[in-house]
Order: C-alpha cells, then sequence, then structure tokens
C-alpha cells in the first residue's frame, strides 16, 4: 500500500520505453527479437510465480499450467479451428478453472509439503500430455500451432511476423505486470505479505487466509496460462517436455536471483537471466552447470537480488556525503 | 446477555484433558483475570474461544451466538479478537503496516477495487492509514510508526501485538499474558493501556502470572487448576480462598 514514488516510475517508463524501441536498436535482427520474445515470457513466468510467493510459497506446477494454457490454445486451434484470439481466453479459462480446482486441496499444505505436492501437480500435468496420445499427441506434441492474423479492415497483421509478435508479447507482459504489480501494492498485497509473514495471526486479524490463497493461486495461473499460449502460437510446437519442472525451477531461479520482496526483482532476474541463457546457449549441455554457478554467485556476492542494487547504490552515496 | 459463556467446555488432545467442563461467564465491559498454575489450561481456553483449535464437547457463545465451531476469521469478525503469549507479530512490515494489516475487517477489501484502485479503495486504504496512526498514538508507539516490527524491544513488540488486535475493533479482547517478560516500566505502562482500552466500551479477558497486575487490574478473576475451575470472584474473594492457595501456590504461600 505505498505510493509508487518518482524514481521507480521513471525506473518503468525507461524500461517500458526500451522494450517498445528494442526491435529498432537490434535493426529487426530475427534472433535477437527471439530473444527479446522468450524474455517477455520468462518474465510472465516468473512475474506470477512471484506472485504466489507472496503468499510464502513456492509453486512448481507452474510450468505445468502454463502448458495447461498452451494445449488448451493449441487444441482450440486444431479440434475448433478457432484461432489464438480465441484459444488465450479459453486456455486462460481452462488455465483458471483447473487451479481453482487443484488448489482446494493444494492450498491445505504447508511449506515443504506445499512443495512437494505441487512438484506432483506440475509432474502429473505434464504426464497427462504425454499419455493421452490422441489428444494431447503424446510425448510428440502438437505441431503446426499456427500464430494469429489480426483483421482491421483496412490492414492485416500477421503475427507470423517475428516483430509483430514481439510486440503482441509484449503487450500481454506488460498487462501480467501491471495486474501483479497493482495487487501487490494494494490492500490485495497487503493481505498476501501478512500471510506470508504469519499466517496464524493473519487468520486471527479476521482474513480467510484459506480464501485469498486460492484466489492468488487461481490468478497468477490464469495469467500464466495466457502466457502459455502465446508461447504455443509463437513457437508453433509445443511437448509435454516444454513444460517439465526445469521450467519452474528455471523461474525460481530468476526470482531468486533478481530478488523476492518486490515486483521489480522477478522482471530483472527474468531479463538479465534469459540473456545469460543465451549467451552461454553455445556451451550446450554446461549451460544448467553455469546456471547454478550465477544463483549460488548472486546468493554469494548479492543476497537480496538484483532488486537490491538501487538501495545499495544509494547507500554508497549517502556514506560518501556523511564523510 | 453475558458478553462471553463458556458452557461444559472439554478440550481433550489424545488422552490429555485440558479442560475438563468448564462453566463460566464474562460479562460486558469487565476485566476478568484468568490465573492457574502452568498446564491449568488457561491458554487452551483462549486456543477454544479464538477458534484455533476445535472444542471435544460443550458449547461457547459470545453475545448469545454460538461460535464454538466457527474458524479464526469468523469469531473475529464477530468481535472477539485475541493476542498471543509469545510475540506474534508481522515482523518484516513496518509498525504501521502491522496495523494497518491488523486492520483487514474494516478496509471494505475487494479484488476489483485494488486492481483498479478506484477512488472507493483509495479512499478506504487512507481511511485504513488514518484509523491505523489514532490506534498507534493510542497505544504509544506512534512515533515509531515507520519502524520495522522486528527491530522493536520486547515491551514494544507486545504493545504492538495489541494495536494489531485493536485494528480489528473488537468488542471483546483476550490477552495472553500482556505483561510476560516486561520490566516493571513497561509493566505500569501496559496495565495503564488495559484500563484505557477497557474505558472505550471493550470487554476484557487475560491470562496473567503476576499477582501483582491481576489483583490491582481485575474486576472478577477466575481461577482454573487441571483444566477445572476451582474458584472465581473478586480480587478480594480469591485471594482469601483456601483452595487456591492450596493448588495455586502451594499450601505454605501466601497471595501477595
Amino acid at each position: 500500500m505505498t505510493e509508487i514514488d518518482l524514481p521507480h516510475r521513471i525506473a518503468w517508463g525507461a524500461l517500458l520505453l526500451v522494450a517498445l524501441l528494442a526491435p529498432i536498436i537490434v535493426g529487426f535482427d530475427p534472433y535477437l527479437t527471439h530473444v527479446g520474445i522468450i524474455i517477455a515470457f520468462n518474465v510472465a513466468l516468473a512475474t506470477t510465480l512471484w506472485m504466489i510467493w507472496s503468499l510464502g510459497v513456492i509453486s512448481f506446477a507452474h510450468a505445468g499450467f502454463m502448458g495447461v494454457g498452451a494445449y488448451a490454445s493449441a487444441l482450440v486451434l486444431h479440434k475448433l479451428g478457432l484461432s489464438m484470439w480465441f484459444g488465450l481466453w479459453i486456455g486462460a479459462m481452462v488455465c483458471g478453472a483447473l487451479a481453482l480446482f487443484i488448489s482446494l486441496p493444494l492450498m491445505r499444505t504447508r511449506a515443504v509439503y506445499f512443495f512437494m505436492a505441487s512438484w506432483a501437480v506440475g509432474e502429473v500435468i505434464k504426464r497427462n500430455f504425454a499419455y493421452f496420445k490422441d489428444f494431447f499427441g503424446g510425448w510428440d506434441g502438437i505441431f503446426d500451432i499456427k500464430p494469429p492474423v489480426l483483421d482491421l479492415m483496412f490492414v492485416q497483421i500477421d503475427f507470423a511476423n517475428r516483430t509483430a509478435y514481439y510486440y503482441l508479447a509484449l503487450l500481454f507482459v506488460s498487462l501480467t505486470v501491471w495486474v501483479v504489480y497493482r495487487i501487490n501494492s494494494s490492500r490485495t498485497g497487503m493481505i498476501y505479505w501478512a500471510i506470508h509473514e504469519n499466517e496464524l495471526l493473519a487468520a486471527h486479524t479476521g482474513i480467510n487466509v484459506f480464501r485469498h490463497k486460492v484466489i492468488c493461486f487461481t490468478i497468477a495461473c490464469t495469467l500464466v496460462g495466457i502466457t502459455g499460449a502465446l508461447y504455443a502460437h509463437y513457437q508453433t510446437y509445443i511437448s509435454p517436455k516444454s513444460f517439465d519442472i526445469w521450467k519452474s525451477e528455471f523461474a525460481l531461479v530468476h526470482l531468486i536471483v533478481g530478488g523476492l520482496t518486490t515486483v521489480g526483482g522477478p522482471v530483472a532476474g527474468a531479463i538479465s537471466l534469459t540473456i545469460v541463457d543465451e549467451v552461454l546457449r553455445a556451451s550446450g549441455y554446461f549451460r544448467t552447470i553455469f546456471f547454478g554457478v550465477v544463483l549460488i554467485a548472486s546468493v554469494l556476492l548479492l543476497p537480496g537480488g538484483l532488486e537490491t542494487i538501487p538501495r545499495r547504490i544509494r547507500a554508497i552515496f549517502q556514506r560518501d556525503s556523511h564523510k | 446477555m453475558h458478553e462471553l459463556e463458556v458452557k461444559n467446555l472439554k478440550m481433550k488432545f489424545g488422552g490429555v484433558t485440558a479442560i475438563a467442563g468448564l462453566d463460566m461467564a464474562v460479562e460486558e465491559n469487565e476485566i476478568r483475570g484468568l490465573i492457574g498454575p502452568n498446564g491449568a489450561g488457561k491458554t487452551t481456553l483462549f486456543n477454544a474461544c479464538s477458534g484455533r483449535y476445535p472444542i471435544t464437547s460443550g458449547d461457547i457463545l459470545y453475545r448469545g451466538r454460538k461460535i464454538s465451531g466457527l474458524k479464526p476469521h469468523e469469531i473475529a469478525a464477530e468481535g472477539l479478537v485475541r493476542t498471543f503469549q509469545h510475540v506474534t507479530l508481522f515482523k518484516n512490515f513496518s509498525v504501521l503496516n502491522n496495523v494497518i494489516a491488523g486492520g483487514y475487517l474494516h478496509a471494505q477489501h475487494s479484488y476489483i477495487g485494488s486492481l483498479l484502485a478506484s477512488r472507493r479503495t483509495r479512499e478506504a486504504e487512507a481511511g485504513s492509514r488514518r484509523r491505523a496512526l489514532e490506534i498507534l498514538d493510542f497505544v504509544g508507539l506512534g512515533r515509531i510508526a515507520n519502524q520495522e516490527a522486528s527491530t522493536l524491544p520486547h515491551g514494544h513488540q507486545k504493545m504492538l501485538g495489541i494495536a494489531i488486535a485493536l485494528a480489528a475493533e473488537p468488542r471483546m479482547l483476550m490477552l495472553d499474558e500482556p505483561c510476560a517478560g516486561m520490566n516493571s516500566d513497561e509493566s505500569r505502562e501496559m496495565i495503564s493501556l488495559v484500563r484505557r482500552i477497557r474505558d472505550t466500551g471493550v470487554t476484557i479477558m487475560l491470562i496473567e502470572h503476576d499477582m501483582k497486575v491481576v489483583m490491582g487490574l481485575c474486576d472478577s478473576i477466575t481461577v482454573l487448576n487441571f483444566g477445572n475451575k476451582i474458584a472465581e470472584g473478586t480480587p478480594e474473594e480469591v485471594r482469601a480462598n483456601p483452595e487456591v492457595r492450596e493448588a495455586y501456590l502451594g499450601s505454605q504461600a501466601h497471595v501477595a
């Protein structure tokens, strides 16, 4: 419930401006635009995971729910012949309904039991995609998920164009971050953090802890379902492996490296680590090991994550001014 | 109608009987003391009344309405709010945000309002903040509103615990050892605070081990031992009761 101060506004504004100009800055380079789109997906994944974290738990089912959105939208296209403009919302709704249903038992577990239970949920979602071969395409996945075309009478935008898709992804990731930011900086966010800090006390101040946990989980999964649909229509190919536990774990690393206490954390973490990941792509298998090194180094050298950098800089200046 | 009425309450944990058929009633706007040796069932009674633990049998009525079986958040919404024996705060929140968070019941919270930051929501949030500052001034923590709760000394943390409970605007407050671990100055401050809270019309039931505090502060006292009520009455009556001396302080001891 803190007022948004000027430096924050400037930082968010600058970030959005850079994101808007990014394709022009890189000269519409297809590879770099692709990286930009992947960054957008990862930011949405990390930010919504962080929203669940504001309750005090990490869900390892998060990539699984992204998969639900992706599969739902892909199937809407293939079985019903409806484009992503429908699949996106249907995917979000399916994802939200499933999240609501699953969170009823899931949110009764706590701490390490929640981690284990959510891990199992993520794994079961993935295995279902693999098991029901006729419907979900098994381990082979689903091919040929066409990106949508936007027909505005006088002009047609074909989102098979990478730059166009970048702006579409940017629009949705901005909306996602905005929703999470707004919720977090309002009374709702205070409720979540109160539960995070002390569930017992929160309940005794009149907060229906279970209800808010379920709603938070459902909102976060709905948002990541939208991200999943966008992912499917961008990659045009999805398989159960696209949404396994690794993806949730990478998102968790984004959170830890970025910082856990503000929404700026997951955004900064996802942007920087996606770039690191792309730089390391050539190293193949060793990528994961490098990732581990980055994680350990950031915990040791920058406890609190990237989000603490502005505070650290301010502290240095204040120390100097006292001299 | 009694403010709080406990009828034949039994609390069992496995084979252990913590409360064995307790009958008692707290009257409106009194300060009721709850005393007894360790393990007498005092905190268990609080846990039963606040809905933290399910009761084994019996009934608990608050202002004539049955509250046994309700969840803690539902009981808080009825106007019956408790504090905890051990310091229980939102530790990483500022002092002010602790109290704002405690004011949830009166915050008119809605998800849509949060998302759109509508004028009504912003006004409600400003109202919560104003109210929290008033409460902090009332308990005497107004000057340190922006400090982080975990950095406060023990006495202030206990005060803050009460401020959080007050933010829920209770009609009855259950205080679990409000003076525990306090020095005599802090204790005096706490006693005066409890009196001032009562003067605003709130009924108070408190557990306390310090006999000076109990005898000086309470209008009436209930004595528990091994899950049974062994005495009840004014401080003078309880002090004179031989059974209380026997059970609570040992037969040789003299109540202060």
